[in-house]
């Protein structure tokens, strides 16, 4: 980590949580985090042996939704905010790379999105407390959940930065890293229904869902690894050409 | 300092800089003139290694753009018009990021920041959020943001844009005062602000320079101004004999009040005409009330310049 970048990553992370929508996020977060704990909990108490609870949190609907909804409210300010009120001006015209610029924001967000799922962990602490430590926590399974988790936030987060970059106006950016990070999502569903091999084979390659159920039960794969940083760097790497490009346009 | 050789920028929708030659010493201030959308702006963004040229030579504080970027933009401090500033961050703060983002080391931080915030004034409000302050203050904390680095060069787009007559006043003589130990280039489209702090300007318009030189040089270039005279004496009379004089070119009728009138005696080009003006008066014993040279100001240079 260069100089640069350390010194810039600071202030995206203060930035961050100096920022109202931070803490409200975080608020929320919790609530729907602890409502769906719940939820999986009530699923087991019904008699469901062959998951534990991570599997069902990590499968069930909310966890998707949140993901899907969150990482958009979470990018759309970066870099739309800074071209906006022109302080891309001022932080360009500083000694830095456009390369370190862009690291800082991709790295400050992710620290912030990792800390948004301490909530989900604290309910399972507060599960083993409960429960008296009568399941034991399968460690292996639930370090490659959040893996994952930290796997796809890393892809989704840098769509949304490259939608932000894009634009000044930050429901914009929301709205094509909402549409994009959605249409990702949903589109390994259609595995389900294409008739065709080579597309099934395809689609199952980036069914995010099915390759977290593979990763919560303690299964690794290293394909959806290699997807998702490739993905990430890609994204990165587009979001330097549009602010070159940008530059170009004045 | 800065040596620009047939700067061009074009975008989609046309050309902003047209091919502009023009160099800075080192130690001079500058006033970068020109209406508004003449390509000031653009050119300072060129200069500062934000904006790429399209074509042409720059090389600013000792190096090439845009090749090396990095080492112009450590070496000069630059304030953009408007001033964007991060609003959530508490002055000192501020100062802090930006001079450890513009590499000066962690043990001089402290007695840099505290140096700039002194020189602009801003020791009193250094742990107010920067969203908080007023307009000048604002300014001021660009400015400071502008020298934590100690630059060489200091480029100022539009520095005292928005402010009112008393911050004007003082952003003034705090640049006066920087520009004793420094080389400063300000863009601006008030006249007066170049009169009062620069040595030199240059005029630009529709991106292209229309002229270089230092205030004195471009003074001279309009007409030597106008003489406004208001005597008691027949109007006709007078006219005849103020036209006859050899160097006045041009007499024009003011004002009558009475038996007052009031003429504007416009001398050849480079021509004085106040010793015989004053001495066809005292030969016909005209009761005077009014003797007045309207001095060529800049903003007649930069009128004349810059219309189309």
């Amino acid at each position: 980590m260069t100089r640069a970048l350390w010194i810039l990553w600071k202030r995206e992370v203060g930035a961050i949580l100096h920022s109202p929508i931070a803490w409200v996020l975080l608020t929320c977060m919790s609530l729907i985090n602890g409502f769906s704990f719940s939820q999986c909990v009530a699923y087991l108490g019904q008699g469901v042996k062959e998951f534990t609870v991570m599997q069902i949190y990590f499968y069930i609907f909310h966890f998707w939704f949140l993901l899907i909804i969150l990482v958009p409210i979470l990018t759309m300010r970066l870099f739309s905010e800074e071209y906006k009120t022109g302080t891309i001006e001022m932080l360009l015209t500083a000694p830095v790379r456009d390369g370190d610029v862009i690291l800082s924001k991709f790295f400050g967000v992710l620290f912030f999105y990792l800390l948004l799922w301490i909530p989900s962990l604290l309910g399972l602490a507060i599960f083993q407390v409960v429960t008296h430590q009568a399941v034991p926590v399968a460690w292996i399974p639930l370090g490659f959940s959040y893996l994952m988790v930290t796997l796809v936030g890393m892809l989704y987060l840098s769509i949304g930065l490259f939608a932000s970059v894009l634009t000044r106006n930050q429901a914009v950016a929301a709205m094509i890293s909402f549409t994009m990070i959605a249409l990702l999502f949903f589109a390994g569903f259609l595995s389900y229904l294409v008739r065709d091999p080579g597309w099934r084979d395809a689609l199952s390659y980036i069914f995010t869902l099915e390759q977290m159920r593979s990763f919560s039960a303690g299964q690794f794969d290293s394909r959806p690894v290699v997807l998702y940083l490739s993905g990430t760097a890609f994204f990165l790497i587009l979001t330097r050409q549009v602010m070159a490009g940008r530059r170009l346009k004045g | 300092m800065i040596q620009v050789e047939n700067l061009m920028k074009r975008y989609a929708g046309g050309e902003a800089v047209r091919g502009i030659t023009f160099s800075v010493e080192k130690g001079e201030v500058v006033g970068f003139l020109g209406p508004n959308g003449a390509g000031k702006s653009t050119t300072m963004r060129m200069l500062t290694g934000y904006l790429p040229p399209t074509d042409g030579r720059i090389e600013v504080a000792g190096a090439k753009l845009p090749k090396e970027s990095l080492l112009v933009r450590q070496r000069i401090g630059y304030m953009p018009e408007n001033v964007p500033l991060y609003p959530e961050m508490r002055v000192e703060e501020f100062l802090e990021y930006r001079g450890r983002l513009k590499r000066v080391s962690r043990g001089e931080i402290t007695h840099r920041v505290g140096l700039v915030l002194d020189q602009c004034g801003l020791t009193d409000v250094r742990g107010k959020i920067i969203g908080s302050l007023s307009k000048g203050f604002r300014q001021r904390v660009g400015l400071a943001d502008a020298l934590v680095h100690n630059p060489m060069l200091l480029i100022l787009d539009e520095p005292t844009a928005g402010l009112d007559p008393h911050q004007i006043r003082s952003f003034r003589e705090l640049i006066k005062e920087l520009g004793k130990d420094r080389t400063i280039l300000l863009s601006t489209h008030i006249l007066s602000e170049v009169e009062m702090v620069c040595r030199r300007a240059i005029i630009i318009n529709k991106g292209k320079i229309e002229a270089s030189d230092t205030l004195a040089n471009l003074e001279k270039r309009v007409q030597a101004g106008a003489l406004q005279i208001e005597v008691k004496a027949d109007p006709a009379v007078a006219k005849e004999k103020l036209t006859k004089i050899a160097e006045v070119s041009l007499v024009t009728e003011l004002n009558r009040a009475g038996d007052w009138v009031s003429y504007e005696v416009t001398a050849a080009p480079g021509k004085d005409i106040r010793g015989e003006v004053d001495g066809l008066i005292k030969r016909e014993q005209w009761p005077l009330r009014e003797f007045r040279r309207e001095k060529a100001r800049l903003e007649d240079v930069f009128v004349e310049l810059t219309q189309d």
